[in-house]
């Protein structure tokens, strides 16, 4: 691959037209200034230095040579490198970026990288795959799916919540629930599969994964009463029968629920899901810090009481030590004697009874002054 | 004055005992491994010195080129101290568990807040 200059005004306005013409650039009929040849050259040769062609919106820098290179391949029907040509392939490929193209793209997605050695390559790849996952996953729609087909599996005996699970992108979003989708994610796939909950939403679920795994057998069939119950509260007949929800989106029915007069029960029934599932995430954090302190925090209080201790015998130091010159400190100093000497007249006494020479002790006996 | 001054050694010496204590139970969660670790500067320790780094994960860690335990503090300074990357890659290096992994990473990042 040749290396096109920089700067091509260092060459002259012939040697400019022959390399333009040597890779078949088209020049304009006629003489021109040498401006517009130099210009010619940078749009078309040196943005073959680069080692991509980067999208029209981003990389400002090079947004002005971008637009100019795809209309020349167009019109030249040069055959265009594999650069040029699939912008998109690159950005999937994220074994195929050089470390600084990895950089940039985790730059783009506000990831603070530090270098990109051998040894931390593949996990930087490995984060830029996952955030490339991430967007295409629609992660509003979890909770929605879980509850539908619960109430549905319920209700008529099918099986769906299987297949619902399967399906990442293809539910219904939940504009109300779009705050709680990373933490969905491993309850909607709690069955199936528990590699995807791994690399999706790693960070939360690492530690919580077993307690949502186990929480989320509870939460179906906690939920699924309080969707009866709901329903039944909600019907404004009183009748509590139960028949099958009409399907979002289907049959013309749109997908935003409107004046059905199940509306109100579903509305009740998101709103509960909503509190629980906040509940639920702060409760996960919690509770997961809860099952692995829970020792330490019958310590912790402990340590609260001690901590009072210690506050209080240096507050009580300290004020003695700034009375150090007043008369109450004689008074103390009493008060300690009268402590102290029965405490250690025991202690002498344990000392001879233990054999131990006295003649240490005598020197603490009772003060004189 | 000498009773006071005995008073003061009596107080600051309970007074001393009292701080390990509590620092202790503040503690209790890490283990010995860990605070042995983080007691001191890591010199030439072996990586199997790391807290949650036994003998199988140290062993692979070693066949990777990881043989001292500055070795994967260097890996885990050029990863700018992510949780998250740091304990990726413990993961796909030597097949480190989530708690083994935790302990990991709190061993260093501990040493690193003391000695760094």
């Amino acid at each position: 691959m040749a290396e096109f200059l920089e700067d091509p005004s260092v060459l002259t306005k012939d040697k400019l037209k022959n390399e333009l013409t040597a890779h078949n650039v088209p020049l304009p009929s006629g003489e021109h200034k040498k401006e517009v040849y130099v210009q010619l050259y940078l749009k078309n040769l040196t943005i073959l230095n680069n080692k991509k062609i980067p999208p029209v919106d981003t990389f400002s820098s090079d947004e002005e040579l971008s637009t100019p290179v795809v209309s020349n391949r167009s019109r030249s029907g040069r055959k265009a490198t594999k650069k040029t040509d699939k912008p998109r392939t690159e950005e999937v490929e994220v074994t195929e970026l050089t470390d600084e193209d990895l950089k940039q793209q985790l730059a783009k997605h506000g990831v603070d990288t530090g270098p990109i050695v051998a040894s931390t390559r593949k996990v930087y790849e490995k984060k830029l795959q996952k955030l490339l996952d991430e967007p295409a996953a629609e992660p509003g729609a979890p909770t929605d799916v879980t509850t539908l087909p619960k109430a549905d599996s319920n209700q008529n005996g099918n099986t769906n919540s299987d297949n619902y699970s399967d399906k990442e992108d293809e539910e219904i979003p939940a504009p109300e629930l779009e705050p709680v989708p990373v933490v969905e994610k491993p309850t909607r796939s709690r069955g199936k599969a528990p590699v995807t909950v791994r690399t999706s939403s790693r960070r939360q679920t690492k530690v919580v994964e077993e307690v949502v795994l186990e929480e989320t057998p509870k939460k179906a069939s906690k939920s699924v009463v309080e969707d009866i119950l709901a329903n039944e509260i909600s019907t404004p007949t009183g009748i509590s029968a139960t028949c099958r929800r009409p399907i979002r989106g289907a049959a013309g029915r749109p997908l935003k629920p409107s004046e059905y007069w199940l509306d109100e029960s579903r509305v009740q029934r998101t709103v509960h899901t909503e509190s629980r599932t906040y509940a639920e995430m702060y409760s996960q954090p919690s509770s997961a810090v809860c099952s692995s302190k829970a020792p330490a925090r019958r310590g912790f209080l402990s340590l609260l009481l001690k901590l009072l201790l210690l506050v209080l015998v240096c507050g009580s130091l300290y004020y003695a030590y700034q009375n150090l010159s007043s008369d109450q400190v004689d008074a103390l100093k009493g008060l300690l004697d009268n402590v102290v000497i029965p405490v250690q007249s025991a202690v002498e006494t344990a000392a001879n009874y233990l054999g131990f020479s006295s003649s240490g002790s005598s020197a603490i006996v009772a003060p004189d002054n | 004055m000498p009773m006071m001054t005995l008073q003061f050694d009596l107080l600051r010496g309970g007074l001393c005992k009292l701080s390990r204590w509590i620092s202790d139970t503040a503690m209790s969660s890490t283990s010995q491994k860990h605070k042995e670790f983080v007691a001191e500067p890591m010199g030439e320790k072996p990586v199997m010195a790391l807290a949650g780094i036994g003998e199988v994960l140290g062993k692979k860690l070693e066949e990777h080129g990881f043989d001292k335990a500055y070795v994967v503090l260097g890996q885990f300074l050029v990863l700018k101290k992510d949780e998250e990357l740091f304990r990726d890659w413990l993961k796909d290096t030597c097949g480190a568990n989530a708690k083994q992994q935790r302990d990991c990473y709190g061993c260093l990042k501990e040493w690193c807040d003391a000695f760094l």
